[in-house]
């Protein structure tokens, strides 16, 4: 069997850390002329969680809280993920040891990473085999209800880590300002899989967002879970030229959900899965709030203002809906 | 085809005849099936608005949320067909099942995004269906002389609306009340078939369909049919 390690592109952040933003996006993984979503077989996720103790987190707080998030992704309706707790381990996660493993590091050097995944592919089926989390002891934790000012909200980062797990990659719905340090401080979130963490002391993020839910669907989705979803592919131009890295958003207005995705192909082509059936305001916007070349490898086009598709797009029950072409202008 | 429906009309209210005695009202004859086709007319409504929310920052687990985008929605006006049959359970009394189809525009607006500009997004085209059944009920006595007579309706049915690309159905309740004239170009006296005109104005009660804020609307509605006994 031949392996590789996947780059280890995730990590959650605190408030000043200037990291790219991205829609709801699946790590894919390149087989000859075919990318692949990597993801776990059968959405089987087995996992040992470390046992050590850090100040204000016992290891039995901790376990709690990754059964708590685990328990939180799980119960998204429509999809195979379970995940399985194997037990305690005195072993840190890092290590390439065929097990699944969370727990904390000391990683003073990482002073704005509160948390981090890595994943092990297997390159010849795209199929994880293995995955490990570390969250850093650098941050003062909290592992309680409600959360408290100050401390960092230990389940809220399970959850993210546990997004990336699985096979998800950031989501770019969000929005932030530009701090007087240089870094970044999130305005507003729609998603758990946000790249920058709401401030301390929030648990908002222990709470699925659409966002997410479409994400896992389109990885673990069983059949009777994609015929009730749709789904929306389109192109954004400029200039009659295919947009690459833009951000497109879908708003359902039955319910009120957002979606993104964003264009990866040279043509600014896009896939929304896992939507609401419904019509949607589709809104399309570059990734211009932070440090794109660290996620996406590419010339991703920013010099765009934002903009949205003619008419509103509907994402059929099972089905995806016909190709939509958003125009953008320049700046 | 329109054009030539109503054509048709007033060529035959032009060539019509009397139609009964003076100081008879004219009725339909009980037990007799009538049916009737013409235009409607449906006046446009709102469909609910929506935010684009996002969580905002802030400790605990409900902060203050962001709005990233406001859509507000409507339905326009729409022209529209339908026909009707009906069964006189006595000359004032008429039940009648009816069909309709028109073609309403969904038209959203998009506004307090901070990153653009206000926009109206062109119409969504949807196609709309209404299977209703009610009753009418012609005043008695001659309220208004001669041929015209007026009538009150209610009743009740089924909405059903496509949207453009026929992928996604909405179905609903519609309930309507109102009333309108029959105006009698031939007929009702009780012994010749009737044919005549109906205007008839109504309001639509829905609920259900097309709605993004689980809400019942209402819109007039404005009907001009050919009628017939048959």
């Amino acid at each position: 069997m031949t392996r590789a390690v996947v780059a280890l592109v995730i990590a959650t952040l605190t408030l000043a850390q200037p990291t790219p933003a991205l829609a709801y996006l699946k790590f894919g993984f390149r087989i000859a002329d075919r990318t692949i979503d990597v993801k776990w077989p059968n959405g089987a996720v087995p996992y040992f969680v470390n046992d050590r103790d850090i100040p204000g987190v016992s290891a039995n707080a901790f376990r709690a809280a990754v059964a708590r998030a685990a328990a939180t992704w799980e119960a998204v309706p429509g999809t195979t993920l379970h995940f399985e707790f194997q037990g305690a381990t005195s072993a840190p996660p890092g290590g390439l040891d065929g097990r699944n493993t969370l727990g904390f590091l000391d990683r003073p050097d990482l002073d704005r990473v509160l948390g981090s995944t890595s994943l092990l592919v297997d390159s010849a089926t795209g199929t994880l085999v293995e995955a490990d989390i570390f969250f850093n002891t650098r941050f003062q934790w909290s592992a309680g209800d409600p959360g408290t000012a100050g401390l960092v909200d230990l389940e809220s980062v399970v959850l993210h880590e546990l997004g990336h797990l699985v096979g998800l990659g950031h989501s770019a719905i969000g929005e932030t300002e530009q701090t007087a340090s240089g870094g970044r401080r999130v305005l507003g979130s729609g998603a758990v899989m946000f790249p920058i963490a709401l401030t301390s002391g929030s648990v908002a993020d222990r709470v699925l967002q659409r966002d997410d839910v479409a994400g896992v669907l389109d990885l673990y989705g069983t059949d009777d879970g994609r015929r009730e979803t749709g789904g929306i592919k389109g192109r954004v131009t400029l200039g009659g030229r295919g947009v690459f890295g833009a951000h497109v958003v879908a708003f359902n207005l039955a319910t009120g959900s957002l979606v993104g995705g964003f264009t990866l192909g040279e043509d600014g082509g896009f896939v929304l899965a896992g939507l609401e059936p419904g019509p949607h305001v589709i809104r399309v916007e570059p990734l211009d709030d932070a440090d794109v070349e660290s996620f996406l490898s590419g010339p991703v086009e920013v010099d765009f203002r934002v903009g949205y598709a003619s008419t509103l797009v509907v994402a059929p029950r099972g089905g995806t809906s016909g190709d939509v072409v958003v125009t953008v202008e320049p700046k | 085809m329109r054009g030539g429906l109503l054509a048709a009309a007033l060529g035959v209210a032009l060539s019509a005849a009397p139609a009964a005695a003076q100081g008879s009202a004219p009725a339909l004859r009980a037990h007799r099936v009538s049916v009737s086709g013409g235009l409607t007319w449906t006046g446009g409504y709102d469909v609910g608005d929506a935010a684009a929310v996002l969580r905002g920052n802030g400790v605990g687990a409900t902060p203050p949320s962001f709005t990233l985008l406001q859509a507000d929605s409507r339905i326009g006006p729409a022209a529209g067909g339908d026909v009707r049959i009906g069964f006189a359970l006595s000359p004032s009394l008429t039940i009648e099942s009816g069909f309709g189809y028109s073609r309403p525009g969904l038209t959203t607006r998009v506004s307090a995004d901070p990153e653009a500009a206000p926009i109206t997004l062109d119409p969504e085209r949807l196609s709309q269906f209404l299977v209703e059944a009610g009753i009418v009920w012609q005043v008695p006595g001659p309220v208004v002389a001669g041929r015209l007579r007026p009538f009150v309706s209610a009743g009740g049915g089924y909405l059903r609306q496509l949207y453009s690309e026929r992928t996604l159905v909405e179905t609903g309740r519609v309930f309507h009340a109102g009333g309108g004239m029959r105006y009698w170009l031939r007929g009702g006296d009780g012994v010749r078939r009737s044919l005549g005109l109906r205007g008839e104005l109504r309001v639509l009660v829905r609920s259900g369909g097309v709605e993004f804020a689980d809400r019942a609307r209402a819109a007039p509605v404005a009907a001009v049919h050919l009628f017939a006994e048959l």
